[in-house]
C-alpha cells in the first residue's frame, strides 16, 4: 500500500492502493456535479482494483472515500480529470463524499462503494 | 394545539437523534483527522446593474454570502449560509437585509435515511437549493423562482433525506407555515415566508421533493403543505391553508442545456383572508387562490471547445401568473397576469465566475399598466 501524490495539472494520477496479484483493472468513470455524484452507487468485487476517473460538471470537488486514505480533489468543468486507482482489499459498504466545500447541498454529497 | 405537539415531537425525536450522534457509535468509522476541527470557508457574491424602462440606472451588490461548515465526525456536519443583500443595513430603514439563510445539522445515519435539523432551505424547485450564480444563467433569478416559488424560501425545520437508489433522493421536512397577512397580488406568498424569526409554529407544514439523476438528467417533484398563521395580527376567520406543488427538470448533452420548471400555489380561503385583511387595514390586498408559473430555458455553449474559457447563450420563456384563479366576488388585477421573454449570454473566464447579459421583454393582460422592458448585466462568483 502506498501513496503518490498529484502532479499533472490537466489529469492527476494518484495511486492509493497498489494490488499484490496484479488483478484485473475496472475503471469507474465518476461526474461530479453539485450536489451528488454519478453513479451514486457502484458495486465491485472484493480484491478488484478500481481505477476511478473523476470529472465535474461544474465547481471543484472532493472525492473522499471514508476509512480509506483515498482524499484527491477533482478539478472544476473542463479543466481535466484526477484519476485514482484503489484496491478493495476489504468487503463491506464505504461512503464516499464530497470534501471540499461546494454549495448549499454540500454535506449531503454522498455516495456508496460496496465491496462484495 | 394538536399540530404544534406533533412538530414539538418531530423536533424532540431530531434531538434525540443528534445527541445519539455523538455517543461511541461514531467510532466505528475513523475520521481523517486532517478534517476534523477545521471549519470551512466558502461563498458566493452577486453584483448587478440593472436598467429598467422609465426608472434610472441602477447598480447593485445584490448578495454577499458566505457559508461556513463543519465536519464534527464523519456523521455529524454542519452547514451555514449568512447573506447580506444590498450592501447596506440600516436600523429601521427600508435598505438591505442580513439573514441567515442555512443553519443546519446533519446527522449521516445510512444512505436511505439521514437527519437533518436547523435552518433549511425548503425543497422546492430548481434555484431555491441550487442558487449559487454560475449555476444559472440569467443576471436575476427566473421570475418563477421569484413570485411563484419565493426563493430564497428557508426556514427552520426538521426532516430526513437520503438515497433511495438508481439515481432517486429525497428530502423531507416539517416547518413552520406562513404568515398569511404577508400575502400579496403581485408577489403571492413570498412576503408570508417567516424565516426563522420567532417564527409561529402553530400552524406546521410538510415540504418535500423527489429527485432523479441519471446521466445528464436531473428531475424533480416537490411540494409544500400547510398552514398559515396571522403573526401578530388578530383576525376572526380561519387560518388559509396553502399548497405549493412543482415539477422539474434538466438535461445537459455536450454543450447544450435544457431546462424548465412548473410550479403552481394554492391558497384556501382567500376570499376571507382578502375581506379580512380590507376591513383591517382598508386596502383590498387581492390574494389569488390559486398562482401558476413555468419556464423552459435553452443554453448553449458557443466558445470552441479547445477554449477553457467559455461563452454560453440562451433563451428562455416564462409565464409567471399571481391572479390565476381568483376567489369568488374578486377580479384578477390583469397588471400581475404576466409572461418574459429573457435572452443572453454567459462568459465563464473560469467555470466559478460568470460575466452576465441579458434583455428581458415582460408583457402582462393590462390594458392600461404596461410591463416594462429590462436590460441587466451582472457578475457572479463562487469560491
Amino acid at each position: 500500500m502506498w501513496c503518490v501524490p498529484a502532479t499533472a495539472a490537466e489529469r492527476s494520477d494518484l495511486k492509493v492502493h497498489q494490488s499484490p496479484n496484479r488483478a484485473p483493472v475496472k475503471i469507474v468513470k465518476v461526474t461530479a456535479e453539485r450536489f451528488a455524484f454519478s453513479p451514486s452507487e457502484i458495486v465491485v468485487e472484493k480484491g478488484t482494483v478500481i481505477e476511478f476517473h473523476l470529472t465535474s460538471e461544474d465547481t471543484d470537488h472532493g472525492f473522499r472515500i471514508i476509512g480509506t486514505p483515498v482524499d484527491v480533489a477533482i478539478p472544476k468543468r473542463r479543466r481535466g480529470v484526477t484519476v485514482v486507482t484503489y484496491t478493495a482489499v476489504e468487503a463491506g459498504r464505504f461512503i464516499i463524499e464530497c470534501s471540499r466545500p461546494c454549495g448549499a447541498g454540500h454535506t449531503a454529497m454522498r455516495a456508496t462503494l460496496i465491496v462484495k | 394545539m394538536s399540530s404544534l405537539n406533533k412538530l414539538a415531537r418531530l423536533n424532540f425525536l431530531a434531538v434525540c437523534g443528534l445527541l445519539w450522534a455523538g455517543g461511541p457509535a461514531l467510532a466505528q468509522t475513523p475520521a481523517n483527522p486532517s478534517r476534523e476541527g477545521v471549519p470551512t470557508l466558502s461563498g458566493y457574491m452577486e453584483l448587478h446593474l440593472n436598467k429598467e424602462q422609465a426608472q434610472p440606472t441602477a447598480t447593485d451588490l445584490h448578495r454577499f454570502v458566505l457559508m461556513i461548515g463543519h465536519s464534527f465526525s464523519d456523521r455529524l456536519k454542519f452547514w451555514s449560509e449568512v447573506e447580506v443583500e444590498h450592501a447596506l443595513v440600516e436600523g429601521g430603514e427600508e435598505s438591505g437585509e442580513v439573514a441567515v439563510e442555512q443553519a443546519y445539522i446533519d446527522l449521516m445515519v445510512h444512505r436511505r435515511l439521514n437527519l437533518r435539523a436547523g435552518m433549511v432551505l425548503v425543497p422546492v424547485g430548481i434555484q431555491n437549493e441550487r442558487h449559487e450564480p454560475p449555476t444559472f444563467n440569467g443576471v436575476e433569478r427566473t421570475f418563477v423562482d421569484t413570485v411563484i416559488v419565493p426563493t430564497t424560501w428557508r426556514d427552520t425545520g426538521a426532516g430526513v433525506f437520503g438515497e433511495l437508489g438508481g439515481g432517486l433522493s429525497y428530502r423531507a421536512y416539517v416547518l413552520p407555515g406562513l404568515d398569511a397577512t404577508g400575502f400579496s397580488a403581485d408577489e403571492g406568498i413570498k412576503g408570508g415566508r417567516q424565516q426563522g424569526a420567532r417564527a409561529d409554529a402553530s400552524e406546521p407544514a410538510i415540504a418535500g421533493r423527489l429527485e432523479f439523476r441519471r446521466g445528464g438528467l436531473t428531475s424533480g417533484a416537490s411540494f409544500w403543505r400547510g398552514g398559515s398563521g396571522f403573526g401578530l395580527t388578530r383576525l376572526t376567520i380561519e387560518t388559509p391553508g396553502v399548497g405549493v406543488g412543482s415539477l422539474d427538470a434538466r438535461y445537459r448533452r455536450g454543450r447544450h442545456e435544457l431546462r424548465g420548471q412548473w410550479s403552481m400555489v394554492t391558497i384556501d380561503g382567500a376570499g376571507d383572508l382578502n375581506r379580512a385583511l380590507q376591513q383591517q387595514s382598508g386596502i383590498n390586498p387581492n390574494v389569488a387562490s390559486r398562482l401558476l408559473g413555468a419556464y423552459a430555458e435553452a443554453a448553449t455553449r458557443v466558445s470552441p471547445n479547445a477554449w477553457t474559457h467559455e461563452v454560453v447563450v440562451f433563451g428562455r420563456y416564462e409565464k409567471f401568473d399571481t391572479q390565476n384563479r381568483m376567489p369568488d366576488g374578486y377580479l384578477p388585477l390583469a397588471e400581475f397576469q404576466r409572461s418574459a421573454v429573457v435572452v443572453g449570454a454567459t462568459y465563464y473566464p473560469d467555470p466559478d465566475v460568470a460575466f452576465k447579459f441579458d434583455v428581458v421583454r415582460a408583457r402582462n393582460k393590462s390594458g392600461v399598466v404596461r410591463a416594462p422592458w429590462q436590460i441587466n448585466a451582472g457578475i457572479g462568483w463562487w469560491f
